[in-house]
């Protein structure tokens, strides 16, 4: 089927489900957290003005176990204020929502993190808050993140993905409502870890990293992910192994937040110079690493333009390989061959001559 | 200089010649007879090994190294091809990439002992021969100018440009070839591996030597980082090339070619059979037609036998 009808066949079936279902509603229209009595269909979509398929659906068992399902979907779309209801504007991640963070019991934002962004590496702006070459290569909150999920562990004998049913059993001694154990237990103990795998990390960061254009605006030597997934941490994981660094662990400063990386010139960076020696003799990594350790090339390419030695070694191994295999495979053909004819004689002329 | 005239020489002799020569074809044993050179073809051979040819303990070493091998090629490749689509299978058969790479690091202790092993067999055996006045270096590894004559031999052989194989040692080219790749090999892998293993200790090896010696040995970059990187690329360029010459070489080799396929035993009996052994080990044959008695009588029977069937033939 063509994408064009394709296309209209869906968006039909959605305006159908949207005018069943939600024209009897309309009288609801005050009723705002109802949001899901349209949204929960998965057929929900429409098809942009540039022509896009826009997927309005959300699966709220999903949403029920991201990191967002307390928010109300008006805290982070404020404009939607009826059903039906225009196009959704952007959402600003660092908009004040409706929850109050029990510490300080003051309305939250992630106004912070902003803050922290500022003055990383990623800031668009530089010191003197004037624009950096390409401001629109730099990623802004949403460029990294989903919503995403609890990675909830449990600690009770081993540890593990998952909610243990132990600890709740702990939790109900004291607290009576089992929602609001479910959500606690999953909001602390999936920040005991990363919300993702090292591997989802990196990817997360490939989209501009591995960019060969933006490398070169930026005067980037390497295409980072690429290289970090060269080396055995790479390598470790693509196979989901999680406790090898990603690229937090080695260009975050410990207990700063993530949003501080800085570029490795910069002596106050976790990779500086001075400073990487420490990260690889964490406790957790190489205890006894010397810092002559930390020398060792992470983001090694082997390419001519980053180190023509290691190249033409690369390519000295790989004629040596085919140099010395080739003429193996020539003797052990014409071996064979002579086992499987072994009467053949080449120059017929030259036999009858003598 | 006069040593390569004389290759040249022998060089042009071996073009030169169209056709072994009668002295060629037959080789005189005493108490056995005239014995032409492809009488392997009507020889009988028990498929298990009649002559000997390897120690419990080669055979020993070679299968502890044969099965290494393959765990640590089963282990380190989805690792260095970790993007592929089958790495994961691969990876999720042994446990998961932590127990792999344990799995690969045992795996390598243990072929590291076993090449100890082969090293302290040969050098002792060599030791005991040489104090015993037994050692002959035709029966060893050790590559002479007649492999390289006889390679040349095998190639017109194979192109029908001479009617016999030439005349091979206990170790034909082929086997020091591998043996002598392997040697280097072997080396290259485990001392690349173990800069792997031990990343902190070679950086501190290479910059209280090499880097006191010489601090500018590479330009900007430390000694011991150029080393941890040739490393990194040594061992797997080296594995991957290993994995192919065993797949496409070794095995071919010894098991493939029509005649031996499916399978020789000698890795697992030590014995030869007597046709592979006329065929490709033919001074070596000889040699066992001297030292084993029973072998004597075989062949005087089969001379005989052969001789009164042509002369039944012609009457
Ligand atoms: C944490 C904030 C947050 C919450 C809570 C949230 N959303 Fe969203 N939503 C977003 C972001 C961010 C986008 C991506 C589009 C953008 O950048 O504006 C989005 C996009 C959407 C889209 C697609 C819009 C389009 O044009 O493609 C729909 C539909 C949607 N949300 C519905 C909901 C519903 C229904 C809820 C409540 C169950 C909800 N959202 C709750 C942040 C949120
Ligand atoms: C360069 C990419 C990047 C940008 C830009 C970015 N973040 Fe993050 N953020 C991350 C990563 C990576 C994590 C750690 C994720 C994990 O734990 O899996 C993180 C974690 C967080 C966390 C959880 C707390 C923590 O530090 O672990 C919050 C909240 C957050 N980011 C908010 C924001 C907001 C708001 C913005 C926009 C102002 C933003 N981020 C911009 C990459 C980014
Ligand atoms: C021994 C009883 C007890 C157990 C067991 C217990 N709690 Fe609590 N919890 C309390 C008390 C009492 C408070 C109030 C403490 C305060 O305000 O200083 C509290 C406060 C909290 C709060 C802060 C609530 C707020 O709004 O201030 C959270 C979240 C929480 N507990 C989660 C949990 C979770 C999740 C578990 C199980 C892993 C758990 N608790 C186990 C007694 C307990
Ligand atoms: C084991 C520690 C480690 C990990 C893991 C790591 N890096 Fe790095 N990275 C470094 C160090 C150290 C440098 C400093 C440059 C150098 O010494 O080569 C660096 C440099 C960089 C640079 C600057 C390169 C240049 O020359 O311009 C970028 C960009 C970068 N890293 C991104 C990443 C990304 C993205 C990841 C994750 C996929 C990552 N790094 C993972 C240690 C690490
Ligand atoms: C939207 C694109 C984008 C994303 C996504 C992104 N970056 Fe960057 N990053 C950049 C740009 C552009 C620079 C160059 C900044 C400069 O040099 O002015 C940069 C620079 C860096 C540097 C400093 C390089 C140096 O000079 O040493 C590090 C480290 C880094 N990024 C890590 C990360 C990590 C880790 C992630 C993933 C969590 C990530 N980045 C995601 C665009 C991005």
């Amino acid at each position: 089927m063509p994408k064009a009808a394709c296309r209209f066949l869906v968006t039909l079936w959605g305006f159908i489900c949207l005018f069943l279902i939600c024209a009897p509603s309309v009288s609801f229209c005050a009723d705002i957290g109802n949001c899901l009595l349209c949204h929960k269909y998965p057929g929900l979509s429409r098809v942009d003005e540039n022509g896009k398929l826009r997927l309005l659906y959300i699966n709220e068992a999903i949403f029920n176990t991201s990191m967002h399902a307390k928010v109300k979907c008006e805290g982070c779309h404020p404009d939607i204020q009826k059903i039906p209801h225009d196009p959704a504007k952007k959402v600003d991640c660092l908009i004040q929502c409706h929850i109050v963070e029990p510490s300080s019991e003051q309305k939250f934002s992630h106004k912070d993190v902003a803050e922290f962004l500022k003055k990383s590496v990623h800031s668009p702006l530089d010191a003197d808050g004037k624009p950096k070459p390409f401001p629109e290569d730099f990623p802004d909150c949403k460029k990294c993140h989903d919503n995403p999920l609890y990675r909830p562990m449990s600690f009770n004998k081993m540890m593990l993905p998952g909610i243990s049913v132990t600890a709740l059993g702990r939790c109900r001694v004291c607290h009576k409502k089992d929602d609001f154990i479910y959500q606690f237990y999953n909001h602390v103990t999936t920040r005991l870890r990363r919300s993702r795998n090292p591997k989802n990390i990196a990817e997360s960061c490939a989209r501009c990293h591995d960019n060969p254009i933006l490398m070169k605006r930026h005067n980037l030597s390497t295409k980072a992910v690429y290289s970090y997934g060269e080396s055995f941490h790479g390598k470790a994981a693509t196979f989901l192994d999680e406790r090898i660094p990603d690229c937090l662990d080695c260009h975050v400063n410990p207990g700063e937040s993530v949003h501080q990386m800085l570029g490795y010139k910069n002596p106050q960076s976790a990779v500086s110079a001075q400073n990487k020696g420490r990260i690889c003799a964490n406790a957790e990594c190489h205890p006894s690493a010397t810092p002559k350790m930390a020398e060792y090339k992470v983001h090694a390419e082997f390419n001519l333009n980053q180190s023509p030695v290691r190249y033409y070694f690369t390519v000295f191994f790989i004629a040596l390989t085919g140099g010395t295999l080739l003429p193996l495979m020539g003797i052990i053909f014409l071996d064979c061959l002579r086992r499987l004819f072994p009467n053949t004689v080449l120059i017929q002329r030259k036999k009858k001559h003598e | 200089m006069a040593s390569s005239s004389r290759v040249v020489t022998k060089i042009a002799a071996i073009f030169s010649k169209s056709r072994s020569d009668n002295e060629d074809y037959f080789t005189e044993v005493e108490g056995v007879g005239r014995i032409p050179r492809d009488i392997y073809k009507h020889v009988t051979s028990n498929p298990f090994g009649d002559l000997p040819r390897y120690s419990p303990h080669i055979v020993t070493q070679h299968f502890i190294i044969f099965v290494t091998f393959l765990i640590l090629a089963a282990t380190g490749v989805p690792i260095y091809f970790s993007d592929l689509f089958w790495a994961h299978y691969v990876i999720g058969l042994f446990g998961g990439i932590d127990l792999a790479r344990q799995i690969h690091r045992i795996a390598a202790m243990v072929m590291m002992a076993a090449s100890a092993y082969h090293l302290v067999t040969v050098i002792g055996g060599t030791i005991s021969k040489l104090i015993k006045k037994e050692f002959d270096i035709k029966r060893t590894q050790i590559p002479r100018v007649k492999d390289l004559f006889d390679l040349i031999h095998d190639f017109r052989y194979f192109l029908g440009l001479e009617p016999y194989r030439p005349k091979m040692e206990k170790f034909m080219y082929k086997q020091k070839l591998h043996y002598l790749a392997i040697l280097y090999g072997s080396f290259v892998l485990m001392a690349a591996g173990s800069a792997l293993v031990f990343p902190d200790s070679l950086a501190k090896l290479f910059s209280e030597t090499i880097g006191k010696v010489w601090p500018q040995a590479m330009g900007s970059e430390s000694v011991s980082t150029f080393f941890q990187d040739l490393a990194r690329l040594m061992h797997a360029d080296e594995a991957v090339m290993a994995l192919i010459v065993l797949a496409f070489w070794h095995w071919t080799n010894v098991h493939f070619v029509p005649g031996r396929f499916p399978v020789q035993w000698t890795f697992l009996t030590g014995r030869i059979t007597r046709e592979h052994q006329i065929e490709e080990h033919f001074l070596e044959y000889i040699r066992n037609l001297k030292e084993i008695p029973a072998e004597r009588e075989y062949m005087r029977n089969l001379l005989q036998q052969i001789e009164s069937e042509s002369l039944q033939q012609e009457g």
